[in-house]
Order: C-alpha cells, then structure tokens, then sequence
C-alpha cells in the first residue's frame, strides 16, 4: 500500500513538480509517509513519515535540479510502522537503484535472508526493501538495468506494481502483479501511477497494465512487455473525467461536495437504463446473463452494505441471493459451480479482497459482474460483465455518493435478473434525486447532530431494506467521527444489544413506508424509549413514529426502494456533522485508506 | 482582449420571486430549460472570461453542487458572503479577486455577450475607474437609471457618466444600468467608504461616491437584457429564448416519448423524460430534466422544472412549475389572463395560468384558476378549486 507515480521527462520538464503533484492526487490510498527519488547521473530520495505536506517540507533543502526523470510513493503501512526509515522509496546499498511498491511481496522473508547470507544490510522493516537489493544483485552479476529489473520482479510472489530508477539512467522500470498500475502518455514525457488521478492534470491519454507486464518508460517511448521480454501491443484510452472534478467547489470537505453531488451522479447512474413507459430496467451490459443458481454477492465495508440491499431485493423477487463478505469467501466457505453467479461490488474496482473472491469465482466456473465506479479497473477487465455505477471520482475516503449508486445499481441489476418488470418500481428510482433534493434542502441533521455530539455510543437500526442503511449509517459515523457506532436489524435488539444502551446512547431508527414492518420497528422503539433512551427517527411520516422519538430526521413519502436511498442521505448528514463538531480529519480519517488494495 | 477575470454576484435571494426562491436563489430559477446562472456562465466564457469567482450566499449549496468546480472547463471559485448586506458587500466578499479590471455582472440577469463586449472594450480605450453598460430604453423604473454627459462624445471612450439612481422616478432622461461593470480595486474603497444604507451596503450608492472623484464612464450598448422580476416573467423569458434561437427545440436522445405522443414544437425535452401515450406536449413548453408527462396529459406554453410529474390527463397551459412538483391525474390549469397578487400589489392582465413551487404536491382532479399561486411543499388535496396565493408547507382544500 498504497499509491505509486513515476515521471519521465522531455529535457526541461521538473519531475519533482509532476511527483508532488501526483502524489496529492495520491493521498487518498494512503497517506501516513511519503517519498520521492530523483535520478540522473545519482539518485536522491527524499522521504518523510506524515502526509506529503510533511514531504514538502523535507524538500526545503533540495537544490532544483532540473531533474526530469522521478519515481514517488505514499504510503498505507502493511509492514512496519509508519516512519522516515520505512517510507519509501527504498534503494540498495550504494545507491544505483531506487523502487517504490504496492502491494504486498509474500516471499519476502525468504528473499531477506538469501539476501543477508549475502551480506546485504536492510535498513527498514519494509517488505519492499528486498527489491533493490535484489536488483543489485543482477547488477553486480553483470546485468543491465532492464534485464537486471526483470530478472528481480520474476523472483517476487505477491502482489505488487513497482516502479525502479537507476543512477546513470534517464528511464523508469515498471512491473504489474495483482496490484493497479496505468501508464500516461503525454506531450512533455511519460507518467505511471497506481491510479488515473495522479496525472490527469497532464495527460488524458492512459493504458492500463496488465498483471505479469513490464513496462520500460522513457521521453519518448513507452514498451509493455511479458515476462520473457516479448513486447506486447495496447491501445491507448482517453479520460474522460474532468482533471478539475477533484476541487471541493466550495465546500469545506470532499465528503460534503460527495454528499451534495448524489442528485446529479444518481441521474447518470439511472441515464438511459430505465424505461417507465414498459416498466422495464435496460442494461444492456446484462445482456446475455440468466441466472438458474444462486447469485452471491462479494464486497467489503460500504459495499457490502449495498450487496445486503441487492441480495434483499433478489430474494424478494425470486431469485436465491445472498451477501458475503470478501475477506470471508475463500476455499469451500460458498459452494460454486457453473451456474453459480458471483457479483464483485467495489467502487474502485481495485479492492484486493474482493478482487481475490471474483478470481476464485472465475476458476471456479461461475458467471463473474462486477459492479465498479472505476472504468477500465480490475474488477472490469477480469469480470464476464460489468456495470459501472458512474458516480464520477470520490475523494473523501468516506463512500458516500458512490453508496446511493450502488443502491440504484443494483436495484436496476436485481430487477434485471429477475426480469421484474414493473412501473411502480422505474417511478421509485426516477424519483431517487429529486429525494435526495428535498433532504438536501431541509434537513435537521446539523443540529440534531449538535445534540449528541457527546454520546458515548450511538446505534442504528432497520428492517428490510433499511436494515444495510442502518449498517451504514453506523459505518459512516465510527470512519468518521471515532466514536462508537453500531447497526442491529431492529428486531435483534432485544435479543442481545438492548443490554448496551442508556440514556447516553442515541438509537436512531430508520421507519420508511407504512406497512407492516414500519409497525415491527416501531414496536422495538418503544422497547428502548421505554428505557429512556433517546430516540431519533429517520422517517417519512406515514407512521407515528414522532410520538417516540425526541427528535425527527424527516425524509420526503416515497415508494420503497427509494425511501431506503433518500434515508440514508440523513445519516451521512448525521456523521458528517458530528465529524465537523469533534474537529475530526473527515476526508482522510485516522487509519484508513479509499482503496484498499491489501487483503 | 482575451483571458478575463470575471466575478459573477449570486448571493441574493430575488425575493420578489417567492415561493419559487424558498429552496434556490433566483439565479437558480430556469431561463427556459437551464438556471439563469448558467447562461450567464455561458456568455462571460463565449466573451473571453477564463476565470470566474462567484459570490455565493442564500441557498449557496444549490450554486455549487449544481456547478461543481468548474463550467465548461473554465474554473469557478466560490466566495460566501456570509450576512446578506447587497451588492456592495458582497462584491467585498469578492475583494481578493479584483486585481486590476475585472468584469462584475449579476447572477440572475440574462445579458447578451454585445454588452460585455462593448463594455470591455470601451473600458480598454477609455481607462476610466469604472465603465458601466448602459441601455437605451424608457423603462427603467424598476431598476437602475443612468444618467450622462453626451456634449463631448466620442463612441470609443465611453459617455461619461454623471449620475445614477436606484429606481428613478421623475421624468429626467434616463439610460437603463446593464448590470455589467468592469471596476479596479477603487470600487472596494468607494464600497467602504458609502455609510450603509438601511443596513445594506448598495453598489449603486458606492459607483455614485466613485463618480465624486474619479472618471466613470458608460458603454451604451445594443443588445437583449431581461430580468425576471415576477414568476410569469419566466415564461416571457423562455418564449423570447426559444424564438430567438438561444435555445434550440429539441427531444433528447434519452427520453422516452410514446410512440402516440405528439410532440408540438418549439419544445425542449431533455434528458430521461418520458412523454406517456396520447399526451401533447407544446408549443412553447420547456422541460427540465426527468420531468414526466403522464397519458393523455396536455401541457402548453409552460416552463416545467427537472423532476416534475404531471400525471394522466392533466391540462396545463400558461404554467410554471418548480422542481419535483406533482400536478395530479385529471387537473387542469385553465390558463389565460389572471390578476396576480404580489405582496402588495397588484398585477392585472396577466397571460398567467398558475406557478407550483419547488416540492408541491397536487392530489388530483383539481382546477387552478388563472393566476393561482401554489408555495412551496405544500399539498392541495384531491379535487380543490384553487385561486389566489397559497403558502408554502400548507395543506389545502379548496
């Protein structure tokens, strides 16, 4: 972990400039020590523990040199702590090669003391380290800079996009494994980096890598290679994201522009795939896909919060679904075959638990989707079908906006699945933004969340399709604020979590619609408002849930579906404020990256 | 002259638009399909303008998610003026901005890129404190009236300007103030230096100080400028955008229209709307984005704002609605001349059938008299009659 770029040049061009820069386009996979290695005749590495601010200011003393030619890393730690020894990047003994990694080299221990019986001296705890030594190796054996790269990359197990430089040398060495890696093409010299954000303020112009290619970047020519050295053809993609969208317009937090923004990116994630005047949902990506088994979903964090809102509504309409953590969906844990249908729901597409479930899937025969925000990520290239939620780039670590996509995502894939056809349901996503609106302009969450910002705990409950919004909610608030925070299905409170709550413990209960389950949750505030627990109701006023609550997050009537998306919109509200009031770190909170690319 | 910093003023409500300004400020209010705001976006970027700073204040959360950072790649930087004290005060909220001549327009005002030519340009030759575009017309009562000195004229440098009035009432030889300013960092003193007025810090009363002592001059220019100072004036706006051109008749690739729809033109239908069976829509009817007409609904000259349902059956004529409005099966709005009640006045003979403000919710089977005003967030019941003005979050029946 975590974000990777690389630079090189036409004479003229400060590749410091082009790094520092990619690197903040970086921070969001990453960010507690950064790095940077100028080459030419010598290398010089600068690096710091902190975020690249920190880095910025090590670089006060560094004599622009006009150096064209750099490598840079910020750093998520997976291997020893956060520090200026283990930030990268790394280089050998005498200085000839610099690497920056990310990733994880799962051999390492066993390269490390190859690598000692030879005498070699490692000054960090890093995993990376072994590669330039490695490469030193090759060198002192007599090999050049790029067979003496590929010979060390083909010694690695693990996943890893690494990036070398070498004294001496005007040309960056790259390696893809399991982990992303882009290359840029531009007018004023060639980029890499773990992610397009790095250089899109450069170049539009990418190709993206694949696992087991080695890529040689110079001035004026890029070569992708395999591993024997055969080179191999890729055509060139053009971005279409605008290299601006990464401004906050105002807003004091990406979060908050994110929050603000789910009108617009849920309009395009719904453009031209419902058709209310047939009732039907047309996604064409899904043409071809009919499921006889069972469709598992695999996701992690706020994704799999979204699959539980897919399989939910799968099940309703018949088909067998369920939602698996993909940490937990290894070997033998869900029994898969040919006509098993797994489906990857990742915003980044790069996420290297679910990336690991979707590859165990394809070996095993079953039909792969991936449902990703990110074009041309992993999880779209290594999937039968894909479907992009097309929430534009999210910076805030915190997933908001890219959670009401999935949300209407995967209902559209769900119904399609299903072939459920019906206008009622087409009436309640088209009416999703104009919802979303209308909490937007009216909502009390600022000074409700001003009323508990003390709480010791806060919990969250649900039932149906507000049960994974009640998980969510719960996810948003502890990322963000620090504070202790959980989600129960409403009806499990009393068998067991009621014991957890007390007049300092906020239950804030989501009551959409009318029917019968509003009633149930209803009934289960009563349980707990009966013990003086304060109430917070998140509802559309068709019950009379107001009697029991102490305050009121009101949410417009709408048709189900919809009520489940707009209500969760309250609860980013929520979190967000109480953030704001403790002062938290809101888009880059403590310990956590965007796109976690370790398992 | 290329490469223009320009500052946009969009921090004021318009509240001679109510309801329709309870959830956006008035240059949110849609110039045919899109917010006034963005055709002045449209025209500053068209004049030169690489570099805009908006001032943000009432309901700024609209301005920015609708925008983002930028428009049409140009960058928009938002400033807020936290305490809504006019124009002259917030173009304070603005100071850092002004380095050198900087063009200063209003938010909420459609200008054609003529004047912001002829006011640049007249800036450039003439290198006064401030150029003014001025406009030849009577009618100035409403807004600002500019007076000026035309013994010694020369076209390129500008008229030199001699006066100028908020609401000018007597019957003195007026030029009607454009709203396009190019000011240096002068006009920031001036502001200071202007006791506010009731409060409210006036750029009029701080170009008036300005004129004591230093050169202002006044562009006059030929093109089109409108306002909408009252709800039916957004249907006069769309009308001339759609005659003119500005805005092209058109059905977007992403709608849906029945196969037995019929579509009248000039119309805009943009995306992801859905025209139901047997429905009619225009001529003269503006569409905002995911607006549904149901079977057999009939819409006539109207502005309809994104996310609108008029269900099946429905009559509209002579309406504007605001977003996410539903008018419900089987109601008509009659349509036809109304005398509308604003505040205190009263506005006879107006082509006006009804205004539904943002988030209103009709039941169905209801009739709107001719200029009847339904506020925002609030609901009329099933089969009402309604006239005159009802407020915003009421529940009626009628």
């Amino acid at each position: 972990m975590c974000g990777i770029i690389g630079f090189v040049g036409q004479p003229g061009n400060d590749a410091l400039d082009v790094l520092m820069t990619g690197l903040s386009g970086l921070e969001y996979r990453g960010y507690d020590s950064a790095g940077v290695a100028l080459a030419n005749a010598s290398i010089e590495v600068y690096k710091r523990e902190g975020e690249v601010s920190s880095l910025e200011a090590a670089l006060e003393n560094h004599q622009a040199g006009g150096q064209s030619v750099g490598i840079g890393h910020t750093r998520w730690s997976t291997h020893g702590p956060p520090s200026d020894r283990n930030a990268h990047p790394h280089t050998d003994a005498e200085n000839r090669v610099a690497v920056v990694h990310n990733g994880i080299i799962e051999n390492y221990e066993a390269l490390k003391s190859s690598l000692r019986n030879d005498g070699v001296v490692f000054t960090s705890e890093t995993d990376t380290e072994v590669v330039p030594h490695l490469i030193a190796r090759e060198l002192e054996a007599g090999r050049d800079p790029k067979t003496a790269f590929r010979e060390a990359i083909g010694q690695l197990a693990g996943s890893y996009a690494i990036a070398a430089v070498f004294e001496g040398s005007e040309t960056v060495y790259a390696a893809r494994n399991e982990s992303p890696l882009v290359l840029g093409i531009g007018d004023d010299g060639h980029y890499l980096a773990s992610d397009v954000p790095a250089f899109i303020e450069y170049t539009d112009r990418v190709i993206y890598l694949d696992d087991g290619e080695y890529a040689t970047i110079t001035a004026d020519t890029v070569t992708v290679t395999d591993a024997t050295g055969q080179p191999i053809t890729h055509d060139i993609d053009t971005i279409e994201w605008d290299a601006e969208d990464a401004g906050k317009s105002g807003y004091d937090h990406y979060m908050l522009k994110e929050i603000n923004e789910q009108p617009t990116a849920i309009r395009e994630c719904l453009r031209g795939r419902l058709n209310e005047l047939t009732g039907r949902v047309e996604l064409e990506e899904l043409a071809g896909l009919d499921p006889d088994g069972v469709v598992t979903f695999v996701a992690c964090g706020t994704s799999y919060h979204a699959a539980m809102f897919g399989a939910t509504l799968l099940n309703r309409w018949g088909v067998d679904a369920r939602a698996v953590l993909a940490s937990e969906f290894d070997g033998g844990s869900v029994p898969l075959g040919p006509d098993s249908v797994v489906i990857g729901v990742t915003q980044s597409g790069e996420t290297a638990d679910t990336m690991r479930a979707l590859r165990e899937a394809n070996r095993a025969g079953a039909t792969t989707l991936a449902v990703t925000n990110v074009v041309g990520s992993s999880a779209a290239r290594e999937t039968d079908y894909t479907l992009y939620i097309r929430a534009g780039p999210e910076i805030g670590v915190a997933a908001t906006k890219t959670f009401a996509s999935q949300q209407a995502a995967l209902t559209m894939v769900a119904a399609s699945l299903t072939d459920h056809r019906s206008r009622e349901l087409i009436q309640s996503l088209r009416s999703v933004a104009n919802g979303i609106q209308q909490v937007l302009d009216d909502s009390s969450a600022r000074a409700i969340a001003e009323a508990y910002t003390e709480a010791r705990a806060y919990f969250f409950i649900g039932r149906g399709l507000d049960y994974p919004v009640a998980l969510e909610g719960a996810l948003k608030l502890k990322e963000i604020s620090y504070k202790h925070a959980e989600g129960f299905a409403a009806g499990e409170l009393k068998h067991g979590p009621l014991a957890l709550v007390g007049e300092d413990t906020p239950v804030f209960a989501l009551v959409t619609g009318g029917g019968k389950r509003a009633e149930k949750t209803i009934g289960n505030i009563k349980e707990v408002e009966a013990r003086g627990v304060p109430v917070v109701a998140v509802t559309d006023g068709q019950t009379e849930v107001d009697r029991y609550a102490d305050h009121v997050l009101e949410v417009p009537e709408l048709p189900e579906v919809a009520s489940s998306i707009v209500a969760n919109v309250q609860l980013q509200l929520l979190a967000y404020w109480i953030a704001n009031d403790l002062g938290r770190s809101i888009d880059k909170p403590r310990h956590l990256a965007k796109s976690v690319t370790v398992e | 002259m290329t490469d223009h910093s320009a500052i946009v003023l969009a921090a004021g409500e318009g509240s001679r638009l109510r309801p329709l300004t309870k959830h956006r400020p008035k240059p949110m209010l849609p110039a045919a399909t899109k917010p006034i705001l963005e055709h002045v976006f449209d025209t500053l970027i068209d004049a030169g303008v690489t570099d805009i700073t908006v001032v943000v204040g009432y309901q700024a959360n609209r301005v920015q998610s609708h925008f983002g950072p930028t428009h049409r790649n140009v960058p928009l930087t938002y400033v807020t003026q936290e305490k809504l004290l006019g124009s002259g005060h917030a173009l304070l909220a603005a100071e850092s901005a002004i380095d050198g001549p900087t063009l200063v327009v209003y938010g909420d005002q459609l200008v054609d890129g003529d004047i912001i030519a002829d006011v640049l340009d007249t800036h450039a030759v003439a290198d006064p404190a401030a150029t003014l575009g001025l406009i030849p017309t009577r009618d100035v009562e409403e807004y600002g009236g500019v007076r000026v000195d035309r013994s010694h004229d020369e076209p390129e440098n500008g008229t030199t300007v001699t006066e100028i009035v908020e609401n000018p009432r007597d019957d003195r030889e007026y030029y009607l103030n454009a709203g396009v300013y190019v000011f240096d960092e002068r006009v920031l003193d001036a502001i200071r230096s202007v006791d506010p007025a009731v409060g409210e810090s006036s750029l009029i009363d701080a170009i008036s100080s300005l004129l004591a002592s230093e050169s202002v001059v006044g562009a006059i220019a030929d093109g089109v400028w409108v306002d909408a100072t009252y709800p039916w004036d957004l249907l006069q706006i769309a009308d001339d955008l759609l005659t003119e051109g500005d805005v092209e008749s058109q059905v977007a690739a992403s709608a849906y229209v029945h196969d037995a729809a019929t579509v009248v033109e000039p119309v805009v239908v943009p995306e992801d709307c859905v025209i139901g069976p047997g429905a009619v829509v225009g001529p003269n009817v503006c569409l905002g984005e995911n607006v549904t007409l149901g079977a057999n609904a009939t819409v006539t000259h109207a502005v309809v704002d994104s996310d609108t349902r008029i269900e099946d059956g429905a009559t509209v004529r002579d309406c504007v609605t605001g977003r996410g409005v539903l008018i419900g099966p089987g109601s008509t709005v009659v349509g036809g001349p109304a005398d509308v009640e604003i505040g205190d006045s009263i506005h006879r003979d107006v082509d006006f059938g009804a205004l539904l403000a943002d988030y209103a919710t009709d039941e169905g089977g209801s009739t709107f008299v001719p200029g009847a005003v339904v506020g925002a967030d609030a609901t009329v019941q099933a089969g009402s009659v309604i006239r005159g003005n009802i407020e915003d979050d009421l529940e009626v029946r009628g």
